[in-house]
């Protein structure tokens, strides 16, 4: 099973990485998350991010994840601590 | 004081509808809107429709919602028009609400348009019929295409409201209950993972709870301010419509979506 963590984007890094400020964690995560990961987005589902990557910007990044409430779900982290992961807007699905 | 504005279909007006937009009303509801007997052969209609009508198994949907279809477009304009053949069936031989809707809502901005928003030929949701069984509630939560739809071309309107026509209520509980506080974007620290945000939002503001809505009545919202829907607690489903009204004001345009 994926680990999941969810939280609010912060800090910009790039074209596909950011800030997470983590706020909530999937009950039987393996691995433990501090409050704040850095995350490289590996793929999306962010609206307002074009489907293709490699036309993505900081300021379209900036615009879509900047206090928005999303959805991390871990691959790995690589040596320098950063997460790898897809990256969701979370609970939008609405009622 | 922050209250409902009720109405009945003569006593629609500009002045309402602003009041409602800006804030200084919780809701306008048009009394008796629809009548009982026609609401009753909706409801009918509704229950002869075969499980594959429904859009999800859990709070059974009639109509996709934008909102579940943020990053699927194709999909969602491949949902609404597969879903315009249902409503007609559903509508078929009495007024149909969601036009009833437009012409009281352009009423009360007769200097503006009003259709269903598209884009080129893609079509959006006429609207979404909800059941909710017992044991169901809606959590507090707000509505804005502009933010969460960005990927629409709808999402550049200058204002939104929500109207929702009761088609049946139930025994007890599945009241609405609006709280005076608009969204902004800080909020979403304070999401739930699933759905809607946390109670905290709605500590210590003005609340409005509004348990007098009957079946025909239609509830006209301001649904940039939190909102939710207590648990349906009597064995009777609670059945709305419900659409949204996007304003362009330059424009003097209206589109509706759900």
């Amino acid at each position: 099973m994926t680990d999941i963590i969810w939280g609010n984007g912060s800090d910009v890094l790039s074209n596909n990485s950011f800030v997470l400020n983590v706020t909530h964690r999937k009950d039987g995560n393996k691995s433990d998350y501090s409050d704040n990961e850095r995350v490289t987005i590996t793929s999306a589902n962010l609206p307002g991010m074009p489907y293709d990557m490699s036309s993505w910007t900081k300021e379209l990044l900036k615009e879509s994840v900047i206090d928005a409430f999303l959805k991390c779900e871990v691959e790995k982290r690589d040596a320098s601590g950063v997460l790898l992961g897809k990256v969701s807007h979370s609970g939008a699905g609405g009622y | 004081m922050w209250t409902s504005k009720i109405v009945d279909y003569s006593q629609i007006n500009n002045t309402d509808l602003r009041c409602l937009i800006s804030g200084k009303n919780s809701m306008i509801i048009v009394r008796e809107f629809y009548n009982k007997k026609e609401c009753q052969i909706v409801v009918e209609n509704i229950k002869r429709c075969n499980n594959s009508t429904f859009q999800n198994g859990k709070l059974k949907h009639i109509g996709p919602f934008l909102m579940a279809h943020t990053t699927n477009k194709k999909t969602y304009f491949e949902s609404a028009k597969k879903t315009q053949n249902i409503f007609k069936k559903i509508f078929c031989g009495i007024n149909n609400p969601i036009y009833r809707i437009y012409h009281t809502v352009g009423q009360m901005l007769p200097e503006y348009s009003i259709s269903l928003a598209h884009e080129s030929q893609n079509y959006y949701s006429q609207a979404v019929i909800r059941i909710h069984e017992k044991g169901m509630s809606i959590p507090i939560h707000k509505d804005n295409v502009t933010y969460e739809g960005r990927e629409y071309a709808l999402s550049n309107i200058d204002h939104q409201i929500s109207c929702v026509l009761h088609l049946q209520e139930s025994e007890d509980g599945g009241e609405l209950i609006i709280h005076n506080r608009r969204w902004k974007r800080d909020d979403e620290r304070l999401r739930n993972i699933d759905f809607g945000y946390s109670l905290e939002l709605a500590k210590d503001i003005s609340t409005w709870r509004e348990s007098s809505i009957n079946t025909g009545d239609l509830v006209i919202i301001n649904p940039a301010y939190y909102h939710q829907v207590t648990r349906v607690t009597g064995d009777t489903p609670r059945i709305t419509l419900g659409m949204f009204l996007g304003l362009y004001e330059q424009d003097y345009k209206i589109v509706a979506w759900a």
